[in-house]
């Protein structure tokens, strides 16, 4: 019976608002007059709570909502609201989080409608206007129309469903709460009349052995039969990632000079080849002139050595800074290409876009071409970006400044800088093709040129992923993926609607680096340009960039400027923030290395679970109160081997644990009515604590009865 | 820009309210034509008006001339009701002109000529006090440095 039901505009009224402001009556959203500029509702001030509160003619599910605009851009345009919505004006739930684009346009967007798959009606709607996209400005919603299900044949069974679904929720509040308790026989009672599921029986086997028999050894036992069956995947996915630095200080031999270590520098390039865990770096800027040499870093050796004093004497780049390297670890070859010179040489010296490639394991150069642009290929470029296609042995480049011949002084400030375009790289037949020129329309094939973007290639789902970079003095936040088989662009964000603080700030010399197992995009942040405070800030942010889900989070900001805190210990912990530094990705291992003197890495942290220290832990507590001796000998020999002694958080803690031996049972309060002593009680909570970690359709409520109440 | 020195000693003050929502924009206006098209009449006045209007949008230029500009607007209602110089070009401060920076389109405004102490006679500008000349101009992000390495 798959009928797809009729979906068409639900009648409604406006029932409460916050505020209006002159004659932008909430009513005004009825009626769609995009040409008058007081047809819309517009509150008194931007202070919260500011809200519409709109009724509908019957209970409907409602399905998407539509804002209509004014003809012209408009300040008091929403660029952040939520959308609530529920059969009571008291119970509502968040339906969508948004915000619209300033433009004439009208949007339609999804509202959340279902709960695992079944409809749910809703009476009320509720609208909050977060934010408007002129800060100071109040907030103006032009029109409103609400789309969705009324027929009652398709209503009526969704609103069965919600009130037995209510109904249902509250019973389990209540065998929770009873079973809390020890109220056993009104558990049983209700349990038995209802023959409602608190949870899944495996958990409450657990809660049997766990709070009833304290049988430590089986419960232990159940927790890793869970571990194995994988049930706490979903826990673990969720988890944040806790960023960890520390230093790398590379050995280094007696009787070396300063020259068993690469000099100080910027603008230089780093590959890692994950295969050998070997990082290789080439040239740079030191302050004074561009370098010319080559060191292999040893992950597992911890040194550095040199392979070349100056690559131009063994046929060799000459020295440069702002290149691209890239690495083809299958073939174990390494490509430059590109490179920056200072307007005041950019006319003595040529700009021919020279392009080299190094074989690690025979240790030569050879020169690929002597200019690219005559080959078809990009022309001398800086700030562009390269990456390297293994399986079909080709290489992309993108984006970069052009550098030009300057005619006078004059006009090198006042011409147009150039951009260049997507050019591909046939490595094997050694010749060039121009895929995306830069442009500047919005189509969508097109792709619009920069410098100081990322760009990473996908070895699995061969995409490359384009974000961030300046074009001129303009910031760039689009984000899009060019599928290179299909020779297709995807949009992925167009860079209008920003959320600050929920995406990584335009920045400038963002370095990424990508994992295509996890699926994830690892950015990290040197200098950044927040827009609102107009400052340019040296800060450290570490992003994460989930592709599957298409959202970022942010692992670590270190909101401190270079200047605010010369003297700290931060910079002990953590590289000071810099910028046009560089990043490597160890995809093997999950450990990247920021290559920043004197050098740093930070890696994901694993979920911290040890179900033999929990059970351990409650073992010892609950002997601490009734055999302080035996519990005594236990901390000494059995819990000490559990404890990982070069931790100084867990050794911190393990040596608090004495004081439970001294502690008298006194503190513990029974409650007014049930009869549970403090074991039950410490037990529950255990409980508790391990339920979080099973994915919520196996436990029990996470809410509590008591809760509800309120003064 | 707008008329010349010696006039607008003359000149009425005008109190400036937006004609959409009619909050109150500004009550030290003078009435003005536009030097690049004499043919456009605009209210300007030379202190920024106060919690009052803000900007929205970004600079721009117009074909005219190339005075920096940007759009100001309506705190109450968001309507856009003027503009504010934020930069003048060479050739139009050269020119005569009354030295305003905050510009209200006529389209967009209703005012009214204020009365002096008595009641009985129109206020003039030239009755109004001196006003230290403290411009609140937009800083430009300094010249960039063409590679960052």
């Amino acid at each position: 019976m798959a009928v797809v039901p009729d979906s068409g505009v639900l009648t409604f009224s406006i029932f409460k608002w916050s505020s209006y402001s002159s004659t932008y009556l909430p009513e005004n959203i009825l009626v769609d007059k995009p040409n008058d500029q007081s047809s819309r509702w517009s509150s008194e001030s931007n202070y919260p709570p500011q809200f519409l509160i709109l009724k509908l003619e019957r209970p409907a599910i409602v399905q998407s909502i539509t804002f209509g605009k004014y003809e012209k851009t408009h300040v008091c345009n929403l660029k952040k609201f939520k959308v609530f919505g529920g059969m009571s004006e008291e119970n509502m739930t968040e339906l969508l989080s948004s915000g619209l684009k300033n433009d004439y346009n009208k949007e339609t967007f999804t509202l959340k409608h279902k709960i695992d798959e079944q409809m749910f009606p809703c009476r009320f709607v509720k609208i909050v206007p977060l934010m408007s996209w002129g800060p100071s400005f109040n907030f103006s919603i032009w029109y409103i129309e609400l789309h969705g299900i009324e027929d009652p044949d398709v209503v009526q069974p969704c609103l069965n469903w919600y009130s037995k679904y209510r109904e249902q929720e509250a019973i389990r509040l209540c065998l929770k709460h009873f079973r809390q308790h020890n109220y056993t026989e009104a558990f049983e009672s209700l349990q038995k009349k209802t023959r409602i599921a608190l949870e899944h029986p495996m958990l409450t086997h657990l809660h049997d052995q766990l709070v009833l028999q304290g049988d430590f050894d089986v419960c232990e036992e159940l927790i890793d039969k869970a571990v194995r069956d994988g049930l706490f995947n979903q826990y673990i996915s969720q988890q944040e990632y806790k960023p960890r630095w520390s230093q790398i200080i590379p050995k280094c031999n007696k009787g070396d000079g300063d020259d068993n270590r690469p000099g100080m520098r910027g603008g230089h390039q780093m590959v890692i080849d994950v295969q050998t865990e070997t990082v290789y770096l080439f040239g740079g800027w030191d302050g004074t002139q561009d370098l010319a040499d080559f060191w292999a870093y040893s992950v597992q050796e911890n040194q550095w050595s040199c392979i070349s004093r100056d690559t131009e004497k063994e046929s060799g780049p000459s020295a440069r800074s702002c290149h691209k390297m890239c690495i083809d670890s299958q073939r174990r070859q390494i490509y430059t290409l590109g490179r920056y010179l200072d307007s005041s040489v950019r006319n003595s010296k040529s700009l021919k876009s020279d392009f080299y490639r190094y074989d690690i394991d025979a240790n030569t150069w050879t020169l690929l071409s002597e200019d690219t642009s005559a080959d078809g290929g990009p022309k001398l470029v800086f700030d562009h970006q390269m990456c390297m296609d293994s399986e079909k042995h080709m290489i992309y480049t993108f984006g970069g400044r052009i550098l030009t011949c300057n005619g006078s002084v004059e006009d090198s400030r006042t011409s147009e800088p150039q951009f260049s375009g997507l050019y591909a790289y046939h490595c094997h037949a050694g010749t060039w093709s121009l895929l995306r020129e830069d442009s500047c329309n919005a189509g969508p094939e097109d792709v619009q040129s920069r410098i100081g973007h990322c760009m990473l290639f996908h070895t699995r789902n061969r995409c490359l992923y384009v974000f961030g970079g300046q074009r001129s003095k303009t910031y760039l936040n689009d984000f899009f993926s060019y599928d290179v088989d299909g020779d297709h662009v995807e949009i992925i964000s167009d860079g209008t609607k920003k959320d600050s603080g929920m995406v990584p700030m335009t920045g400038f010399t963002q370095r990424a680096t990508i994992d295509p197992e996890l699926n994830e995009i690892h950015v990290l942040s040197g200098l950044s340009k927040d827009k609102d405070k107009r400052e340019e800030n040296v800060r450290n942010s570490f992003w994460i960039y989930d592709i599957a889900r298409n959202n970022w989070s942010c692992v670590y900001k270190n909101d401190q400027t270079v200047k605010e805190n010369p003297g700290k210990a931060l910079q002990e912990e953590e590289p000071c923030p810099r910028f046009a530094h560089q990043l490597v990705y160890d995809e093997m291992h999950k450990v990247a290395n920021a290559h920043m003197f004197p050098g740093g890495s930070c890696s994901p942290t694993e979920v911290m679970w040890c179900s033999l220290s929990v059970f351990s832990l409650a073992r010892f507590e609950e002997k601490a109160q009734s055999e302080p001796l035996s519990a005594l000998k236990y901390l000494q020999n059995d819990l000490s081997l559990t404890v990982d002694h070069a931790d100084p958080e867990e050794t911190k803690e393990f040596q608090l644990l004495p004081s439970a031996l001294f502690k008298s049972s006194s503190d513990f309060i029974p409650l007014g009515f049930s009869d549970v002593d403090q074991t039950y009680a410490q037990r529950t909570q255990l409980f508790d604590t391990l339920v979080n970690f099973f994915p919520d359709s196996m436990t029990p409520p996470k809410g509590n009865l008591v809760d509800l109440i309120t003064l | 820009m707008s008329t010349s020195n010696a006039n607008f000693k003359n000149k009425c003050v005008t109190q400036v309210n937006c004609i959409f929502c009619e909050s109150l924009l500004c009550t030290r206006g003078m009435k003005a034509v536009l030097l690049a098209d004499t043919e456009i009449e605009l209210f300007s006045t030379d202190i920024p008006p106060n919690r009052t209007v803000d900007f929205v949008a970004s600079c721009y230029s117009t074909e005219s001339c190339k005075c920096k500009l940007r759009d100001i607007a309506c705190l109450k209602c968001g309507n856009v009701v003027g503009y504010h110089v934020v930069a003048p070009c060479k050739p139009c401060l050269l020119s005569c002109n009354n030295g305003h920076f905050w510009m209200f389109n006529s389209e967009a405004v209703s005012t009214l000529n204020r009365l002096d102490v008595t009641g009985l006679n129109l206020l003039l500008w030239g009755d109004l006090p001196e006003l230290d000349d403290s411009e609140n101009e937009e800083s430009e992000s300094p010249l960039e440095e063409e590679c960052i390495r």
